[in-house]
């Protein structure tokens, strides 16, 4: 689950600028000819492939780690890293192969256990580690048994799991494993190449703890030092085995808490890499950095969920027809050209068009900007009595597109709407675990494109990142429909017609689905972006 | 007679560091004591007769009526609501029509000053009242009293004096406030900050001004007539020694709704729906190579205002001042 955050201190940038808090001081650690400095930000935990949720702590693992599969940058198909192959007849039963003689950067190598004993640690609960989720979802077999029997209010386990690892794995020798999955499921293969999938090496389960500072992987970079809070800095894996090699010897992912300032130190020179724009700059970038941006849709989408359980929600808020009436009473179209300059595309559905299985128009006529059909359908809903609070999180640049949210729903629907702002995003989840609010910001990043990871993980019942107490039984029965099919192109239908029914019960609003800008300075180029909308590190040369 | 000894010889040192000249106030005493002088008037009588005269005056005190006026009634100046956006035409640029243009969510930006200064000259109104209500009444009482309360008092308000205003505001308020809070919740939990850190600076004045008069020998007659503390220390010293309190809270007036613009800029005081100067400003300034009406109008608003309290307060020194007449 990659939330997505943004990481823009807005609080931290000004308070900044009036001098109340120490800067990053630049150490002049680009003294190698041969290295490049790009933006990073805070990684939340530990720098573990299985205990990363966020974007900031990914970036990093995405370049130190390698995984059984790799995304195309282009298409985003996957392509074999560690993989040989993949085989199965019934989406049940998977028999993994992989390569021989693939190194970790610590010159151990990649084996079949590596991959078995980092998930077994990953799903089993007492671990407490943040994708063990991936493992439930991917329904590998005797992942409930890993899970604790009895847990206190605060999630630690009082009771531990019947078992310590899940049935479904089973090491056959040293470069063959198997999966057993509990159900069908036909997009395993795609979800392989997510950071959680990724092999830990034996001195992980040493001493996990201390694995974390500085980990080992077998992607193209190690991480050589992690001075928290000012930057990390990844040198090229003198063990690298894989097909997808790093060009430059040493990147050094720099760690602003303001965009701004990041910004101004690429258009100056001072920084070769920055991953996203400030709405700000968004007019200026394309003159700010001629012949040095780069622009990509990303496979994810922004979203303004229900949560009708909410203590602060209207009575009205538990029809459909209201929220979609709401849904109705949004000028996507003017607020995209407006508040981000073009650089968003109106959504029509709730899965991203990067990813396979994209079909425009779900939401239909729900979606389009309908001021008197918004007023009509919200009259035959029976109105709305109350007001609404729009919930974002201040430490991100969400206020104004809120503010355009809120002010066209109040202009069309006559419903008082005003934008609430959190203090940070950990504030706004505190809210929305209490049940606090009915009507916040959500936006989603996939972990991996398929269409079925913008809709299990969200909109399932009881899913992970179901915060809308969104609860359809057709629609969790379609779901598992759509993960038995074993052809492809039939999953896909299934998963459309499970998002048509999305439309019928508007828990969220689909907004518009987001693209990344990124710059970069006269001393690089060939820098792509994934379709993750992330930048290809490894592959960024110097001129 | 040992109240005598309360004359403390650090007081004219307290006294001249409060930067306000104090040493002619006693000159001008309600006690009629020569009998042959122009008919007599209190300090603030003597004042206002000097007030008239100045243009300065005149001048800041309409600036400030206006302010007060939008404040009280803003439907008089503009037509268009606060939250009357027209997104299509964000950023417009300042016309006939829209005389300071639009901003960012396309409201007019115009209205959006006219309806800001509700918040920010209450938030300066009533936190220069309540610094000089609380400040004033504790410099009085330790200034009158002297001795151990006098000491517990200073030492109380030097506490507070070295917290700095603007960092203890935005602890306070980050710790405190929900994203939710109404406008009067807001606004009194800025009042109720910059209060506490507020008063001290006006303590001390009060102080060392009480301990200015408190020797005067229509104090000591009053005293020696039988006038009970309480009667000698409000009608006796209080209308002497309120004048520097006076002063100084119409300068910190500016100072608070300048305070106030700070913390709303840094996205901790008032928050939507409510509009105010600082907010403007705060979205202003993130458009300033885009748009840059969007943040001279509320700035030009701000500035008006507070020099408008702060000339003000210039000119009321100057007229309780008698040596720069």
């Amino acid at each position: 689950m990659r939330v997505t955050t943004r990481a823009v201190a807005l609080l931290g940038a000004s308070v900044m600028a009036l001098g109340l808090s120490a800067c990053g001081s630049d150490d002049g650690s680009g003294d190698s000819e041969n290295a490049l400095t790009v933006r990073g930000c805070n990684p939340e935990n530990p720098l573990v492939t299985i205990n990363t949720a966020e974007t900031c702590g990914g970036d990093i693992l995405d370049v130190t780690t390698a995984k059984l599969i790799d995304y195309d940058l282009e298409t985003g198909e996957p392509v074999n890293d560690i993989l040989e192959s993949f085989e199965t007849t019934d989406n049940i039963n998977f028999t993994v192969k992989i390569k021989q003689g693939y190194m970790f950067s610590d010159g151990t190598e990649v084996k079949s256990k590596n991959f078995v004993d980092a998930w077994n640690y990953a799903a089993y609960q007492p671990n407490a580690q943040a994708s063990s989720y991936f493992f439930g979802a991917a329904a590998i077999d005797g992942y409930a048994d890993v899970q604790c029997v009895e847990t206190d209010d605060a999630g630690a386990c009082t009771k531990d799991p019947a078992a310590e690892t899940m049935s479904g794995l089973a090491v056959v020798d040293d470069y063959t494993f198997t999966i057993k999955t509990s159900q069908e499921v036909s997009n395993l293969l795609v979800r392989l190449g997510y950071t959680a999938f990724a092999p830990l090496p034996d001195v992980f389960f040493e001493d996990p703890e201390a694995f974390g500072d500085k980990p080992v992987g077998a992607g193209p970079y190690y991480v050589d030092s992690w001075d928290k809070t000012k930057q990390i800095v990844v040198k090229k894996n003198p063990e690298y085995s894989g097909d997808f090699p790093g060009n430059v010897d040493q990147i050094t992912f720099k760690i602003y808490n303001d965009d701004t300032a990041a910004y101004k130190d690429v258009v100056s020179g001072k920084l070769d890499v920055i991953n996203q724009v400030p709405t700000t700059e968004l007019p200026n970038y394309k003159s700010d950095l001629d012949g040095r941006n780069n622009e990509r849709d990303m496979g994810g989408i922004q979203t303004v969920a229900f949560d009708p359980q909410g203590a602060d929600a209207a009575a009205a808020l538990a029809k459909p027809e209201v929220r979609q009436a709401i849904s109705m009473a949004i000028d996507r179209q003017t607020i995209v050209d407006t508040i981000f300059f073009g650089t968003r595309q109106p959504a029509t559905g709730w899965v991203s068009p990067v990813v396979d299985g994209y079909k425009a128009g779900a939401c239909g006529e729900f979606c389009e900007y309908d001021p008197e059909g918004a007023k009509a359908l919200l009259e035959e809903a029976g109105g709305f009595d109350g007001a609404l609070g729009l919930y974002v999180n201040g430490d991100a640049d969400h206020k104004p597109w809120a503010d355009a949210t809120c002010n066209s729903i109040r202009q069309t629907l006559e419903i008082e709407c005003t934008t609430e702002v959190t203090k940070d995003f950990d504030q706004l989840n505190l809210y929305k675990e209490q049940n606090k609010v009915s009507f916040f910001r959500a936006g989603w990043q996939m972990d991996y494109p398929s269409i079925e990871n913008f809709l299990a993980p969200l909109y399932g019942t009881g899913a992970d990142s179901n915060e809308y107490s969104y609860s359809n039984p057709e629609f969790d029965a379609k779901l598992s429909e759509a993960a038995a099919a074993t052809d492809p192109e039939q999953a896909n239908a299934l998963y459309q017609e499970a998002e048509l029914m999305l439309a019928a019960d508007m828990p969220v609003i689909p907004t518009w689905y987001p693209s990344v800008q990124i710059g970069w300075s006269d001393r690089v180029e060939n820098v792509d972006i994934d379709p993750f909308g992330v930048p290809d590190y490894a592959g960024i040369t110097l001129k | 007679m040992t109240d005598f000894s309360h004359h403390e010889p650090g007081a004219s040192g307290a006294a001249a560091e409060s930067g306000v000249p104090l040493g002619s106030l006693s000159t001008g005493p309600v006690e009629p004591d020569g009998g042959a002088a122009a008919p007599a008037r209190s300090p603030g009588a003597e004042a206002w007769r000097e007030l008239r005269r100045k243009p300065m005056f005149w001048i800041s005190a309409t600036v400030i009526f206006v302010f007060l006026l939008m404040a009280v009634w803003p439907s008089l100046f503009t037509d268009i609501g606060p939250r009357d956006a027209v997104l299509a035409d964000r950023w417009a640029k300042p016309s006939a029509e829209h005389w300071f243009g639009r901003d960012l969510q396309g409201y007019d930006l115009y209205t959006r000053c006219i309806y800001g200064a509700r918040a920010s000259i209450l938030v300066g109104l009533l936190t220069a009242t309540l610094t000089a209500l609380v400040g004033g009444f504790l410099g009085l009482i330790a200034g009158y009293m002297g001795g151990i309360t006098d000491t517990l008092l200073s030492r109380l308000a030097e506490v507070f004096f070295a917290i700095p205003l603007l960092l203890g505001a935005i602890i306070f308020l980050f710790s405190f406030s929900q994203p939710n809070d109404g406008f009067f919740k807001t606004v009194m939990s800025i009042v109720l900050i910059l209060v506490i850190l507020g008063w001290p600076s006006v303590f001390r004045l009060m102080r060392s001004s009480v301990l200015q008069v408190k020797p005067n020998d229509y104090v000591q007659a009053a005293r020696a007539l039988g006038g009970s503390p309480l009667r000698i220390a409000f009608r006796h010293i209080l209308p002497n020694a309120i004048g520097p309190v006076i002063v100084v809270s119409t300068i910190n007036l500016g100072v608070y709704i300048a305070s106030e613009a700070a913390l709303s800029f840094l996205g901790i005081g008032l928050q939507d729906p409510t509009v105010s100067w600082g907010q403007m400003i705060d979205e202003g300034s993130e458009q300033i190579r885009n748009a840059p009406h969007t943040l001279l109008f509320p700035a030009g608003f701000l500035s008006a205002a507070v020099l408008g309290f702060i000339m003000l307060g210039d000119t009321i020194r100057d007229a309780f001042d008698p040596k720069s007449r």
